[in-house]
C-alpha cells in the first residue's frame, strides 16, 4: 500500500530488517491502538439489534473497522517496503501548543490585550529564525489590529483588558474593556 | 423561463449594497491569505469563520463563498509567482504557469488564469441554476436506505481520489466516522465516549477540530521545513494576454470548463481531477506536446478553467442534496449550521432568496475576482515577501480568536491545540487529514439515515441491495474501489498525484 515501494525515500539498509516500513507499522500501531480506546469509551453503550440500534453498535463496528485498517497496515509493513518514520520535532509542536494554551487561560481573565501578544511570543520562539525585537513589534500592532477588528467592528463578545479590583492601587475598582 | 426567474431573483438579493461589499471584502481578503504560501482555502475558511457570526446567513455564506473562491485563486497566483501550490488543484499550474514566469510572462499567465477562471465560472453558475431544480426533485425521491448508499459511494470517491495509500484513506473516513460519534446520541440520548465530561456532550466541535487538524498541524509542518521560496525575479510584464495568446488559449478554456464542471458535480472531491485531466487532454490535443512543462499557455489556461469550474459545481452536491463533496464544502456546512441552516433539498423551497442569492453572487464573485486581482497583482508579489517567522504568529493570533469566538468557550481552544498534535502525528503517519473531515460531516446524517433505513425495513440489511437506485448507488462504489485498487490505475494514479 506503499507510494514509493522503491521510492528514494525508501531507506537501502531497511531491507534487512522484518520491519520494511516503519511508518506504515507505526501508523498501523496507533490504529489498533485507537481501536482499543473506543472500544473502552464505549464500553457501557447499548448494541441493541439491528432493528433498533443501540447507541453503541455503530461506534463499535467503526472501532473494529479502524482497528481492522491497522491491522492490515501492520502486516503490510511487513511485506512491503515503505517510508522510514520521520523524525519527530519537539520545538515547533511545544511552543505553539504553549502558545496556544497560555491563549486559552489567560483570554478570560486577563483579555485579549496580553493573550494576544503571548500566543505571538510564545509560539514564535518555535522559529529558529525569530528574532525578539521584531517580533515583539509585530504582536503588538497584530493583536492592535485584531482589537480593532474582532472587538470594534465586528463586535464580538471579547474581552480587551481585564483589571481585577485592588491589583493596581489607582484603579481600585478595577478595569473591564 | 424558471431559471431566469430564479436567477433575477438572485440578483436581486446579491446585488444589494450590502451582498456586493461582503462578496468584494470575501474575494478580497480570500486571496490575500490564499496568496501567503503555505495557507490553503482550508485554513483560511476556518480562520475567518467567526467574521462571518455577526452577520445575517446569506450574507455569511455569501462572504465565505467568496473568501473560497479568492483563496482559489490566491493558491494559483502563487503557483505562477512562487511554485508553491496553494492547495492540490493548483499543483498542475505550477508546471507551466512557473516556466512562463520565469520567461517574463507571469503577468499574462496570471491574466490568462483569470479570464479562464471568469469564462469558468460564468459557465458553471449557469450549470449549478440549471441542475438545481432537477437534482432537489431527484434528492426528495430518495429515502433513507437511497441516502445512506449515496454518502457510501461520496465516501467510496473521496478515498479513491485521496493522494496516498488507500488503505490510509478508509482508515482516515473511519476515524472521521467515529469522532462524529462522540457525544449525546440523538435517537437514545446515552452519551457517548464523552468520560462524563460535559462539554463533550454536545460532540466535537466542527470548527475545533478542522482547525487543528488542518491549519495548526500545517503550521507544524511549515515550520519544519524551511521553504525555499522562488519568487520570479523577472518583470510581471503586461497582464493583457496578446489576441494570439487568446487565440490558442479558447478551446483549452472551453474544454478545461466542461471537464472541471463535469468532474465537480461528483459526490467525494471530483474537483481535485479537473485540472489533471484538463492538462492530460491538452496535452494530447497539442500539435507539438513537447512545449508543455517549458511555459506552454494551454497549460495554464485549460486547467485554471476546469480548476474554477470545479470549485463551483461542487457546490451542487451541497446545496441540492445536503452532502458535502469535499473539506471545503464540509466546511461550508459547518458555517450554514452556525447560522441555523440544515443544508439539503429543502433549502431552495424554503430559503429561496439564500439559495438563488447565493448562486448569483457566485457569478459577482468571478467577476469581482477579474477585476481586483489584475490590478493588485503588485501588492500580492509584496506580500510574498513576507517571511514565514512573522507569517505564523498571526496566523496563530487570528486562529485562537476565531476558535474562541465560535462559543466563547476557552475550552474549545485547548481541544484545538490537542487537535494541533493528532494532526501533527498524522503527517509523520503518512496520513492524509482531508477524508477525516469529510468522514466526520457525513457521520452524523449517515448514522441516521442507516437507523431508519433499518427501522423501515425491519432490521433487514439486504434493503440496501433490494432497492434499485440504492444497489446502483453502492455498485458504482464498490466498482471504483475495486478499480482503484487494480495495479494499473493504481500506477497511473500515482503519478497523477506525485508533485
Amino acid at each position: 500500500m506503499s507510494e514509493h515501494p522503491t521510492g528514494p525515500t525508501a531507506r537501502s539498509d531497511e531491507g534487512s530488517h522484518a520491519i520494511r516500513s516503519p511508518q506504515n507499522f507505526a501508523a498501523g500501531l496507533s490504529l489498533v491502538a485507537l481501536m482499543v480506546f473506543a472500544l473502552w469509551a464505549g464500553r457501557d453503550l447499548d448494541q441493541g439489534t439491528l432493528r433498533a440500534m443501540g447507541a453503541g453498535m455503530l461506534p463499535r463496528a467503526i472501532a473494529v473497522l479502524i482497528g481492522l485498517c491497522g491491522a492490515a497496515l501492520v502486516a503490510v509493513s511487513f511485506v512491503k517496503d515503505g517510508d522510514p518514520l520521520e523524525r519527530w520535532h519537539l520545538r515547533g509542536p511545544f511552543f505553539v501548543c504553549l502558545g496556544i494554551l497560555a491563549f486559552a487561560f489567560t483570554i478570560r481573565s486577563v483579555g485579549l490585550a496580553v493573550a494576544g501578544p503571548l500566543v505571538a511570543i510564545v509560539s514564535g520562539v518555535a522559529s529558529p529564525e525569530t528574532r525578539l525585537r521584531e517580533l515583539l513589534a509585530f504582536a503588538l500592532v497584530v493583536t492592535a489590529f485584531c482589537i480593532g477588528l474582532f472587538r470594534y467592528v465586528l463586535n464580538l463578545p471579547l474581552p480587551v483588558l481585564i483589571i481585577p479590583p485592588g491589583v493596581l492601587p489607582g484603579l481600585p475598582a478595577g478595569l473591564y474593556l | 423561463m424558471d431559471i431566469f426567474s430564479n436567477l433575477a431573483l438572485g440578483f436581486s438579493t446579491a446585488l444589494t449594497l450590502q451582498n456586493l461589499g461582503l462578496a468584494f471584502v470575501g474575494c478580497l481578503i480570500g486571496t490575500l491569505i490564499g496568496v501567503l504560501p503555505g495557507v490553503g482555502p482550508i485554513a483560511t475558511i476556518t480562520m475567518l469563520l467567526p467574521i462571518t457570526f455577526g452577520l445575517d446567513p446569506v450574507g455569511a455564506l455569501i462572504l465565505l463563498a467568496g473568501i473560497y473562491y479568492g483563496a482559489q485563486y490566491g493558491g494559483s497566483t502563487t503557483a505562477i509567482l512562487v511554485n508553491i501550490p496553494g492547495e492540490a488543484t493548483a499543483v498542475v499550474t505550477t508546471l507551466d504557469g512557473h516556466q512562463m514566469a520565469k520567461q517574463g510572462r507571469a503577468g499574462i499567465a496570471l491574466g490568462i488564469a483569470a479570464i479562464g477562471s471568469f469564462f469558468a465560472g460564468c459557465v458553471a453558475t449557469l450549470i449549478i441554476a440549471a441542475l438545481a431544480k432537477p437534482l432537489t426533485g431527484l434528492a426528495l425521491l430518495f429515502g433513507p436506505a437511497e441516502y445512506f448508499s449515496l454518502m457510501v459511494m461520496g465516501l467510496v470517491f473521496a478515498v479513491v481520489l485521496a493522494r496516498g495509500s488507500i488503505l490510509k484513506a478508509v482508515a482516515m473516513i473511519l476515524v472521521g466516522l467515529l469522532l462524529s460519534m462522540v457525544g449525546t446520541d440523538l435517537e437514545t440520548g446515552a452519551e457517548r465516549m464523552t468520560f462524563g465530561y460535559a462539554p463533550l456532550a454536545d460532540g466535537i466541535d466542527f470548527a475545533v477540530l478542522a482547525m487543528g487538524i488542518f491549519g495548526f498541524a500545517e503550521v507544524l509542518r511549515n515550520l519544519e521545513h524551511p521553504e525555499a521560496r522562488d519568487v520570479v525575479k523577472q518583470r510581471i510584464g503586461r497582464l493583457l494576454p496578446s489576441w494570439e495568446d487568446l487565440k490558442q488559449s479558447a478551446a483549452p478554456v472551453l474544454r478545461g470548463t466542461l471537464l472541471g464542471g463535469a468532474l465537480g458535480i461528483l459526490p467525494g472531491n471530483g474537483a481535485v481531477l479537473g485540472p489533471f485531466a484538463s492538462y492530460t487532454l491538452e496535452k494530447k490535443f497539442a500539435k507539438d506536446p513537447s512545449r508543455f512543462g517549458r511555459g506552454a499557455i494551454e497549460g495554464v489556461a485549460g486547467p485554471e478553467s476546469a480548476n474554477n469550474a470545479g470549485a463551483q459545481t461542487s457546490f451542487i452536491p451541497l446545496l441540492t442534496l445536503g452532502i458535502p463533496p469535499n473539506a471545503v464544502m464540509a466546511l461550508m456546512v459547518g458555517a450554514m449550521t452556525i447560522h441555523g441552516i440544515v443544508p439539503g433539498p429543502q433549502v431552495m423551497t424554503k430559503n429561496p432568496t439564500l439559495f438563488w442569492g447565493m448562486i448569483a453572487s457566485m457569478w459577482i464573485g468571478n467577476l469581482m475576482l477579474l477585476v481586483i486581482n489584475l490590478p493588485l497583482v503588485g501588492m500580492w508579489v509584496r506580500l510574498l515577501k513576507v517571511p514565514y517567522r512573522l507569517m505564523f504568529p498571526a496566523i496563530l493570533v487570528f486562529s485562537c480568536i476565531g476558535i474562541y469566538s465560535v462559543n466563547n468557550s476557552p475550552a474549545d481552544v485547548i481541544f484545538t491545540a490537542a487537535f494541533a498534535i493528532v494532526g501533527y502525528a498524522f503527517i509523520k503517519f503518512g496520513f492524509e487529514p482531508a477524508p477525516l473531515l469529510l468522514g466526520y460531516v457525513l457521520g452524523k446524517l449517515m448514522e441516521e439515515n442507516l437507523r431508519r433505513a433499518l427501522i423501515i425495513s425491519r432490521g433487514d440489511i439486504m434493503t440496501f441491495a433490494e432497492r434499485p437506485v440504492s444497489a446502483g448507488l453502492l455498485l458504482v462504489a464498490l466498482a471504483l474501489l475495486v478499480v482503484a485498487v487494480l495495479p494499473a490505475v493504481r500506477k497511473s494514479r500515482n503519478e497523477a498525484f506525485a508533485e
